[in-house]
């Protein structure tokens, strides 16, 4: 399983049975709803009178709230700073197990935002100065259950996992045939312990800085004669700084080659010279029946095993 | 008795503001963490797409990056908790004072691909003291909020 990045980073609440009853109670007093509540509360069979005005959630003013910093500190002076005993928060467990049961579907939809709940906190302050109802939003709220963003469990391609283990197991197999070349006799006859092989990599090699070799004594010879016999009769000095100079371009330009190309063989020599898809076990099998596969391995000796 | 009302109705308004607080963190909290993990993943993609396109000999490797041994260097990025949270502190690149651009480990000239990567993870520690600033206040209204629960106004 792997996890996904989170879509919604909103916070939802699931309103309580408490809250509910609240907004039932008093939604003759409301001028106006946020789409969200009116939706939650018609889901729940609660219907609005028709004065109340239908708000978009964009229009509610979600700033943060400003805290009092000293009037909180003043109203927490004289509590001991105790360790924090659990809050209880579930004083209508029962309920909200029933309350789920019936609608355990449509659950993810009856949820509140952070709007919605910065429309009710500005409700109830309104509220209580006009001596409707003395209920606090924290009173509402604690009852509710609060829903996290959370990150979605996605399971993992079951064709990608395949592939990765094949390439694992491959590359372990890789590591171990490298590991026991000069251990375990059975492997020891592969292409790259011939003298013919061992032969034909060096001439490569012999090649390659042979072929470095000339185009520098080309590249000499072009500047100590060819530029003479262009430009008329020059001096012995020059003709051989001329020819030093272009030697050492070509000498700069191919060494660069010639590192390449000799990074390259050794990265050839380093990695095994057998195909990728036959595992240890199929070459036990040909080490004990050498005719079958006809190829060096033939070559072995049947006390090798 | 009106006193008592007055009071209780600021605390309870207090808390209320916490409360309101605390989700505002939460989400804000949540979307730094989910900025951090994009920048992050698409760092770490351009770091993956240097090292395919440079595979082979001159490939960037740990191999490359300063050891014990190396000549010491300041660091380029410090974090700096002040009063108000923890900030990130930059020096500029110079040389003859200790300030080397870790860039050049590993080439002198580096393809885009890498230091289009090493902007991303700049962003990553930019989001990552965010993300620990929004925790603190997080922290902080949790134990107001707590501390408010207990007293005797609100009951």
């Amino acid at each position: 399983m792997l996890k996904s990045t989170i879509v919604d980073a909103r916070v939802r609440l699931v309103p309580s049975k408490k809250m509910l009853d609240f907004l039932e109670a008093q939604k003759e007093h409301f001028q106006q709803v946020t789409e969200n509540v009116a939706k939650v509360m018609k889901q729940k069979g609660l219907t609005l009178p028709v004065s109340t005005k239908i708000i978009k959630d964009n229009e509610v003013v979600t700033k943060r709230p400003k805290i009092d910093q000293a009037l909180l500190k003043k109203i927490t002076e004289n509590i001991a700073n105790t360790p924090k005993k659990p809050v209880n928060d579930k004083p209508d467990f029962s309920e909200k197990d029933d309350e789920e049961n019936e609608e355990t579907t449509e659950q993810p939809k009856n949820v509140l935002y952070l709007s919605d709940l910065h429309w009710l906190s500005s409700t109830l302050v309104e509220l209580r100065s006009r001596d409707h109802c003395q209920v606090f939003l924290h009173q509402l709220i604690e009852s509710c259950e609060l829903i996290l963003p959370e990150n979605e469990m996605k399971p993992r391609n079951p064709e990608l996992e395949a592939r990765c283990q094949r390439l694992r197991a491959e590359q372990h197999n890789r590591d171990y045939l490298k590991m026991t070349k000069n251990v375990d006799a059975g492997l020891k006859n592969y292409p790259e312990d011939t003298i013919s092989y061992q032969i034909k990599s060096l001439n490569k090699q012999i090649i390659a800085v042979v072929q470095f070799i000339f185009s520098v004594a080309a590249g000499f010879t072009f500047g100590f004669f060819g530029v003479n016999l262009m430009v008329g009769p020059l001096p012995f000095g020059f003709r051989i700084l001329l020819g030093v100079i272009v030697a050492l371009i070509i000498a700069l330009a191919e060494m660069y080659f010639l590192a390449k190309k000799l990074h390259e063989y050794d990265e050839v020599l380093d990695a095994p010279k057998r195909k990728p898809q036959q595992p240890t076990p199929v070459k036990r099998k040909v080490v004990a029946q050498p005719p079958a596969e006809g190829s060096q391995v033939q070559k072995l000796k049947p006390h090798a095993d | 008795m009106t006193a008592g009302i007055t009071e209780k109705e600021t605390a309870g308004q207090l808390l209320d503001d916490l409360y309101l607080d605390m989700f505002h963190l939460i989400e804000e909290h949540t979307q730094c963490r989910i900025n951090l993990e994009r920048s992050n993943a698409s760092g770490a993609i351009l770091l993956a797409r240097t090292r395919f396109q440079h595979g082979g000999s001159n490939s960037v490797s740990t191999a490359q990056i300063p050891t014990e041994n190396s000549a010491e260097f300041n660091a380029l990025c410090r974090v700096v908790d002040s009063g108000d949270g923890i900030s990130i502190q930059r020096q500029a690149v110079d040389k003859s004072k200790g300030f080397v651009e870790p860039l050049h480990w590993f080439s002198v000239l580096p393809p885009m691909s890498l230091r289009n990567a090493v902007s991303k993870f700049k962003d990553c520690i930019e989001l990552v003291a965010e993300s620990t600033n929004l925790q603190r206040q997080l922290v902080d209204a949790l134990n107001w909020i707590a501390k408010l629960r207990q007293t005797a106004l609100l009951n």
